[in-house]
């Protein structure tokens, strides 16, 4: 059964929406076209063009670069909420909900106001920024939530809200106070809309895969964690160091993340609580399985965010919280009813 | 009988010792200059009054607190140059059942007290799948390994617990109360249950309890704490009298001893007086 192979039930969700996601758009590409323009660029396969100009301009230039994003971004969300939710020993956190994605933002839009990126080296400073937001951000609202040395679900929960609102009205007063540039790509990042090009693509790309890649051999550490930091110590974990670790890196993750694709809600909750519904809590299952599921989760957001309001699109942000939310509702739900966290 | 002279050795060198130990909260001194010992193979009992500091020293001992003055060690070996890892190989604390990891199987949770001996990727080996098949027989738990944690009643919560210690393959463990939210069947099982491990495995054992009747059932050596100092340490019999106990809890005890096996039990007459 599918339900016993979860790696290739999840990557073939993966491949299946990143196909679509090519496809579909104001002209349909058929999938195999899609092949063989891709094909015609791995030199040594001679693929004679059959297919009108235009149709490799918008892959290659456009939808490629924009999947890519999208796959990445979810799976960048998704990672670091199931990270923050073991860390925390909270089911509501979410980089979103804890106001990390915020000061993410904030940190992204400071650093392209002091230097616009004109190349690509300017596009690598944006996440550092953005990173530097993230940290600050968790650091003040964990120690704002911290009560004799947990972090409740309540204080987190308001300490983020407050700390986020806060990043977002600096943000907003940044982009009242900037030029046309500028504020377009705020408004691009509020509203969670992927940035175009390959700029985003190949700026992101080293640090999601050492983000994605030192969150994905975390499990064992946020396995021991849910016994509480005591027992873990006693258990033999080097407790704070393991925190430290994972604080940075999916902080650095959500960061990239929100730095070129902006501000998308509810992939970080949703994603890992239906991994978690169907494959248990093992975070050693449980990360890398939520990096699949987040790619193909936003890559359908995605594609139903351009396909609703065609030709125009919908920020996939604003998408992913209007289907967030009720799912969200149903998990609460579900939860009283079976033990899953 | 008289045990080998190698024997009598190893028993030594493996000796835990904990040799004037004081540790503080903030300001306030919790644990005044306390210094006992435990071989392998006994079970000493930590008992005194809530705050006495009981829970404070098991804490203590197995480093999630610091002590302030004081060493710990295993034979010759002083515990506080250890890394984490090392003193889990050394110390498991079985601590008192609560609700977390409810999601987790009762396996899952065992195969955690191999943490000290997985590599970086938490990938477990043949060695730690023996060892957490072992503990789930020694803690009678092999036809609940698949069940989740959140499903199981206390009792059985508290041996998924102890499991998870044994899994850790330590000489010394640490209890801290385990058998206070469980009845009288789940007390004796749990307690016969750890007093015939600790005999088979030879581990050295510290528990904190407040059942002395049940303490002087099991013990082989009972420490009293009354506000973070030792007032007395020794059998049951020599610790468990009428003068130490009413002064250490500050109410009125009369200890008899029980007709077959001579352990001391208590009657606290405060209740009797009251009703008068």
């Amino acid at each position: 059964m599918l339900r016993q192979r979860p790696y290739l039930l999840n990557v073939t969700l993966v491949l299946i929406a990143f196909v679509f996601s090519i496809a579909l758009g104001a002209v349909l590409i058929p999938p195999g076209t899609i092949f063989r323009i891709l094909g015609s660029q791995i030199a040594g396969l001679n693929i004679i063009p059959d297919w009108p100009n235009s149709f490799s301009t918008i892959i290659l230039a456009v939808r490629l670069p924009h999947t890519i994003l999208v796959a990445l971004t979810g799976a960048a969300l998704a990672t670091s909420g199931a990270a923050y939710q073991g860390l925390f020993r909270n089911p509501l956190s979410d980089p979103y909900l804890i106001g990390v994605a915020s000061g993410a933002g904030l940190g992204a839009v400071l650093s392209m106001s002091l230097n616009w990126p004109t190349n690509l080296l300017g596009f690598y400073l944006i996440p550092i920024g953005s990173f530097a937001g993230a940290i600050i951000t968790i650091v003040i609202v964990y120690n704002l939530a911290r009560v004799e040395g947990m972090v409740p679900l309540t204080t987190l929960i308001l300490a983020g809200v407050a700390v986020g609102a806060f990043a977002s009205a600096l943000t907003s007063f940044l982009m009242l106070r900037s030029d046309l540039q500028l504020f377009r790509a705020i408004s691009f990042l509020l509203g969670g809309s992927p940035m175009i090009g390959w700029d985003p693509v190949l700026a992101s790309l080293p640090y999601m895969l050492v983000g994605m890649g030192l969150l994905s051999v975390s499990g064992h550490m946020l396995n021991v964690l849910q016994f509480g930091e005591e027992e873990a110590k006693q258990m033999g974990l080097a407790v704070d160091r393991a925190k430290i670790y994972i604080i940075i890196v999916a902080s650095l993750t959500t960061a990239v993340a929100v730095a070129f694709s902006g501000v998308i809600g509810f992939i970080g909750l949703i994603v890992p609580h239906t991994i978690r519904m169907i494959w248990g809590p093992d975070y050693r299952l449980l990360i890398p399985l939520s990096l699949l599921g987040g790619a193909s989760a936003l890559l359908m957001a995605d594609m139903l965010a351009r396909i609703l309001l065609a030709p125009s699109s919908l920020p996939v942000g604003i998408l992913t919280a209007i289907a967030g939310a009720p799912f969200f509702l149903w998990i609460l739900r579900r939860a009283k009813r079976e033990v899953f966290w | 009988m008289d045990p080998a002279p190698g024997q009598a050795r190893s028993v030594l060198v493996s000796m835990l010792k904990i040799e004037s130990l004081t540790a503080n909260y903030g300001s306030t001194t919790v644990l005044h200059n306390i210094s006992f010992e435990v071989s392998p193979g006994e079970i000493l009992a930590l008992i005194g009054p809530n705050g006495a500091g009981k829970t404070t020293l098991i804490r203590a001992i197995s480093g999630v607190i610091e002590i302030a003055s004081g060493r710990i060690c295993l034979g010759e070996q002083d515990l506080a140059g250890l890394s984490t890892s090392e003193r889990a190989k050394i110390l498991a604390v079985v601590p008192q059942a609560r609700q977390l990891g409810g999601a987790f199987s009762v396996e899952q949770a065992v195969m955690l007290g191999r943490t000290p001996y997985l590599n970086w990727l938490g990938r477990e080996g043949e060695s730690d799948r023996a060892a957490v098949r072992l503990a789930l027989h020694q803690a009678d738990l092999e036809s609940f390994a698949h069940r989740r944690l959140a499903y199981l009643s206390g009792g059985e919560q508290q041996r998924v617990l102890l499991a998870r210690a044994l899994a850790q393959t330590t000489p010394v463990l640490l209890l801290d109360e385990p058998t206070n939210h469980l009845d009288l069947q789940h007390q004796t099982n749990f307690l016969s249950l750890l007093k015939k491990l600790t005999n088979e495995k030879q581990l050295t054992v510290i528990m904190a309890m407040h059942d002395l009747n049940l303490v002087s059932f099991i013990a082989d050596k009972v420490a009293l704490l009354v506000d973070g100092l030792l007032t007395s340490i020794g059998t049951p019999k020599e610790v468990i009298r009428a003068e130490h106990i009413s002064a250490a809890y500050q109410t009125p005890v009369e200890i008899v001893a029980h007709p077959g096996t001579g352990a001391p039990i208590i009657f606290p007459l405060g209740i009797l007086d009251q009703t008068k």
